[in-house]
């Protein structure tokens, strides 16, 4: 009876083992796209100036991307990051913080044409924004979106992902992963597991899905969350949103962001309008002193935002945008203006060689 | 530690089954680009076919390219193919892009 108990972690590792070699097995049906892949150094530069509630702040950053492809199968990828924030004090002087880190460092395997596995520090895998979306030089409005702190984060340990399509017409993109706990003071990671699963129409350029996480230490909160994206075929519009809620005290909310390149007036072909609301809902269960460790997000909050991006060049842009942040007693006016340059250079010199 | 081994089976199970599924997918390889199999078998003579097949991939490339990658950012310069491979490889890890869309956008920004 108790052997029942004590060998079946066993069992599992076991299992784990045969279950790696098999996926390891099919590894020869893997990405084999026809050209040597090369090392490259991508990335992103920004300056901005934000006036929040009166409060001005320049901030410089870059954030410097290094892809390493190893074979046909394996990709490096390592993300850093540095800004310095020049914050206006009441004597009018500025003073500078400085921060850096590392965004995610990993090693990505694709197993087959369905399965990649990846290790190392990561984007945890919830809904769209973190991973896909907060790049600078991606992101159609400057100001985070409020439930950012529920729905960004990273992890440290392994995650399965992939995408693959059922039908002609649909797409199914999905990722788990686990994570360890890590309390070094730039890499800290939660114990944690959760993942994402997406249903994507090609036809109808349409993703929607939804997201899960638990963390497995302390309080241990869940948050779950819903996405979707639309790109009309008809227009150069694009439609996305995101609700996610938390169990512990990040809250939960929901944003839903449109964005419009005007590319059907030749003299505006350039421009984008971006508009997007949002509403955050504190969680109810809060001490006050938690509330006033949370800052901003220890009340509800509605917020707009609207912004224009102009493209210079396809990797030059100039970005503005205006929003207004209603909070109880405290309401705020946001402004952004400044510029992103997103770089991609080959780092050996054959490059561009076939 | 019960939570732990639930974890870790969820994860084997997952691994397992979608190793199957792939295994048993890959049968009629129909992910594959076609126009490769068709241009061996196709006559010398039949040239204007392979023109349109050719075409027929570039618009197909044209559109999941459209359909990927520009619902989240702007269209990028097309860079050397080698660059382009390396830049394809890293999407598909994190924009979840199918193996045969990812060919077909490779293909299309490299030519």
């Amino acid at each position: 009876m108790m052997c029942r108990f004590v060998c079946w972690p066993r069992i599992v590792a076991k299992a784990g083992l045969l279950g790696l070699f098999f996926v390891f097995s099919l590894a020869g049906q893997a990405q084999d796209d026809g050209f040597k892949a090369v090392p490259i150094l991508t990335g992103s530069t920004a300056y901005f100036t934000r006036v929040t509630a009166g409060q001005y702040q320049d901030a410089p950053s870059v954030s410097p991307l290094l892809l390493l492809p190893l074979g046909d199968k394996w990709l490096i990828e390592a993300k850093g990051s540095y800004s310095d924030t020049f914050t206006k004090n009441a004597q009018g002087d500025y003073n500078g913080t400085i921060s850096y880190g590392m965004t995610y460092g990993q090693i990505d395997y694709i197993a087959n044409r369905y399965m990649t596995l990846v290790a190392g520090r990561f984007t945890t895998p919830f809904n769209i924004y973190g991973e896909r979306l907060a790049p600078n030089w991606v992101r159609a409005l400057q100001t985070s979106p409020l439930t950012s702190p529920v729905t960004s984060g990273s992890a440290l340990g392994g995650m399965v992902r992939g995408g693959f399509p059922t039908t002609d017409s649909l797409n199914l993109t999905y990722a788990l992963y686990f994570s360890s706990n890590n309390t070094h003071h730039l890499l800290a990671t939660d114990r944690s597991t959760g993942g994402r699963i997406g249903f994507f129409l090609p036809h109808q350029r349409l993703e929607i899905g939804a997201s899960f996480q638990q963390v497995l230490q302390a309080d241990r909160p869940h948050s779950s969350g819903i996405f979707f994206e639309w790109q009309s075929d008809h227009a150069p519009v694009t439609v996305r949103s995101e609700y996610a809620r938390s169990s512990g005290t990040k809250g939960s909310g929901y944003w839903i962001e449109s964005v419009y390149r005007l590319s059907q007036i030749s003299a505006l072909r350039r421009l984008e309008l971006v508009g997007r609301g949002e509403q955050f809902f504190v969680a109810s269960n809060l001490s006050a002193a938690t509330i006033k460790k949370l800052g901003a997000l220890g009340k509800d909050t509605n917020e707009a935002d609207f912004g224009m991006n102009y493209y210079l060049r396809s990797d030059v842009r100039a970005s503005a945008s205006y929003g207004r942040q209603f909070v109880l007693g405290k309401n705020a006016n946001l402004w952004t203006i400044g510029m992103t340059y997103r770089f991609v250079m080959p780092m050996l010199p054959q490059g561009g060689a076939r | 530690m019960k939570m732990r081994f639930v974890l870790a089976a969820f994860f084997v199970a997952g691994a397992m089954s979608l190793a199957m599924a792939s295994s048993a997918g890959t049968g009629g390889s129909k992910d594959a680009p076609k126009d490769t199999a068709a241009a061996a078998a196709a006559p010398a003579g039949q040239a204007d076919n392979l023109a349109a097949q050719k075409e027929n991939m570039h618009l197909e490339g044209e559109r999941r390219f459209r359909s990927n990658c520009a619902r989240c950012h702007a269209a990028p310069p097309k860079f050397p193919p080698r660059m382009m491979a390396t830049i394809v490889r890293h999407m598909r890890v994190r924009a979840a892009i199918t193996d045969q869309d990812m060919r077909l956008i490779l293909r299309y920004m490299t030519e």
